[in-house]
């Protein structure tokens, strides 16, 4: 489950249309300040995470918010060639819807031959809603613990943080840029047990889940669209609860940066915020390993939603 | 007090520079699978197989848990400025001892400063507010200078007075248990409130206690 790496941008700037109402640069991700003690739950407001960039305004001097000798701090392009395609990242989709499409055409056919339907659609669903879970849990642990050195995770750590302080760039990452490295993930685990086994139900399992997981980044990817920009039958599944919501995931992007992770369907959000299922696992973590989670630390800006990019060029 | 330091080897890049001293020894569980503890408003209860304290009962941290009408272990503990401070100290008038799981915890804080923002209340009541947990006096002094605490942290390093008092943990030993006391001016316990993720509560139910008395 990954997103790709969205440090690679070449040192410039890029002026935002600010509609973020909140202060950015100030807010604290402790919901406990010297001044308040409540309000864990963020304002909703359902668009509020879009910012649009202008295009008319790219400008080539360097931000005052950039700092030149790390590229990950640079704001990104919008035609950066980061969010392009390339024919590698084509093939690994087609791989993995591929290796998806054999699993629950595996699934259908040991159905039809053993004319047993029920369980392999329940496993199925089974296989949607722990999907979601499943999405939740990988995102709460690359956007809390580690950092762009840890082993095999390092470049997705690193790439949910430049997701937080830019979320726009993912509606302007081409599809199969934003999925390959789910799908060549998919691939790898999914394949072998699409190989071995021909169990109708747990190949309607393997199958939903697996391409609900390899699709949760174009599911994310919408989850930051706008009404108006969307496909109409994706905006019916976000309003159905099918897919994640724009609201439920914008929601994630502001304070205090530490619920909402699912984005499959969403339908966990609910339920593992309203009891604190990952904080408990961060209180465990911490009292066992010694580990602070990022979400208990004050945002810096490496962190925070860059809305705000003073320039010179007008 | 047992030092956590993670074993570097094994997971390198997860632990950046966040090791810390665990405030909660290993001993604790066991005393604490004597006593209930609340998580979500469900009640679990262990029921202790523990043996009774043989003829070395000073080498064992088993103990009683305080119960309501019970006069509690007294305790000498320093606080954030590094004075000692007695319970004996506030005797002649309520206190609210709560015994929380560490400094600079999102739990924790909210709890602090739900405390801090009803103090004028406690005052009113003519109670003390004392905050007990495993952490040594310099993290209680930053985490009372950072959000302006007006009351006593005192710091129970190895977590002695916590088994004294027989806190219990949560999550099956897993955390150090969030409890608060309220002792009246005889020093006995009016009240035991238990919640580990609801910390603000802990402030509505003392003050709906001391209100009472």
């Amino acid at each position: 489950m990954a997103i790709l790496p969205h440090h690679k941008y070449p040192l410039r700037s890029l002026e935002h249309v600010p509609t973020c109402h909140h202060l950015c640069w100030s807010r604290a991700r402790l919901t406990c300040s010297a001044t308040t003690t409540t309000s864990t739950k963020p304002r909703s407001s359902p668009d509020q995470l879009i910012i649009e960039p202008r295009l008319d305004r790219l400008v080539t001097t360097p931000s005052p918010l950039v700092t030149p000798t790390r590229s990950r701090n640079t704001s990104p392009l919008l035609n950066d060639p980061n969010l392009l395609s390339t024919w590698s990242h084509r093939a690994w989709v087609a791989t993995g819807c591929t290796t998806v499409l054999i699993s629950l055409a595996k699934s259908m056919v040991a159905a039809a031959n053993s004319h047993i339907w029920l369980e392999p659609m329940l496993a199925g669903y089974i296989g949607y809603i722990l999907s979601d879970l499943g999405s939740g849990v990988y995102h709460w642990g690359i956007d809390n613990y580690g950092d762009a050195s840890t082993p095999i995770f390092g470049s997705q750590i690193e790439a949910f943080q430049g997701h937080h302080k830019w979320p726009w760039t993912i509606t302007r990452r081409q599809f199969a840029n934003n999925l390959h490295a789910l799908a060549r993930a998919t691939t790898f685990i999914v394949l072998p047990i699409v190989m071995l086994c021909d169990d109708p139900t747990l190949q309607g399992f393997v199958g939903v889940c697996s391409g609900c997981i390899m699709f949760s980044q174009q599911f994310h990817a919408w989850a930051h669209g706008t009404k108006s920009k969307l496909p109409p039958p994706v905006v019916a599944l976000q309003e159905a609860g099918v897919l994640v919501s724009r609201t439920q995931h914008s929601a994630h992007h502001r304070q205090p940066y530490n619920n909402n992770y699912c984005i499959v369907s969403g339908i966990w959000n609910e339920f593992l915020d309203k009891y604190k299922v990952f904080e408990a696992l961060e209180m465990v973590l911490f009292f066992k390993l010694g580990v602070r989670p990022r979400s208990w630390s004050e945002p810096n800006s490496n962190w925070t939603e860059e809305t705000e990019t003073p320039s010179p060029v007008h | 007090m047992a030092t956590l330091t993670l074993p570097k080897h094994s997971l390198p890049s997860l632990l950046p520079s966040q090791t810390r001293r665990n405030p909660f020894s290993q001993s604790l569980s066991i005393v604490s699978k004597s006593s209930q503890s609340q998580f979500f408003g469900l009640k679990f209860s262990f029921s202790s197989n523990l043996p009774v304290p043989s003829s070395t009962p000073a080498k064992t941290s088993i103990v009683a848990k305080v119960n309501k009408g019970q006069v509690p272990p007294s305790f000498t503990l320093k606080d954030q400025d590094g004075k000692t401070v007695s319970l004996s100290k506030f005797k002649g008038k309520p206190v609210v001892v709560y015994f929380y799981p560490a400094d600079e915890t999102p739990g924790c804080t909210k709890q602090a400063c739900a405390f801090r923002d009803s103090y004028e209340k406690f005052k009113k009541a003519g109670a003390e507010v004392v905050g007990i947990s495993g952490d040594d006096t310099s993290s209680h002094k930053a985490f009372a200078k950072k959000y302006k605490l007006p009351y006593t942290l005192l710091s129970d390093e190895g977590n002695k007075v916590r088994k004294e008092w027989g806190v219990p943990s949560d999550l099956f030993g897993t955390l150090p248990g969030r409890q608060t006391y309220v002792l009246d001016k005889k020093g006995e316990v009016q009240l035991v409130y238990n919640n580990q993720f609801q910390p603000e509560k802990h402030i509505d139910e003392t003050l709906k206690l001391l209100q009472s008395l």
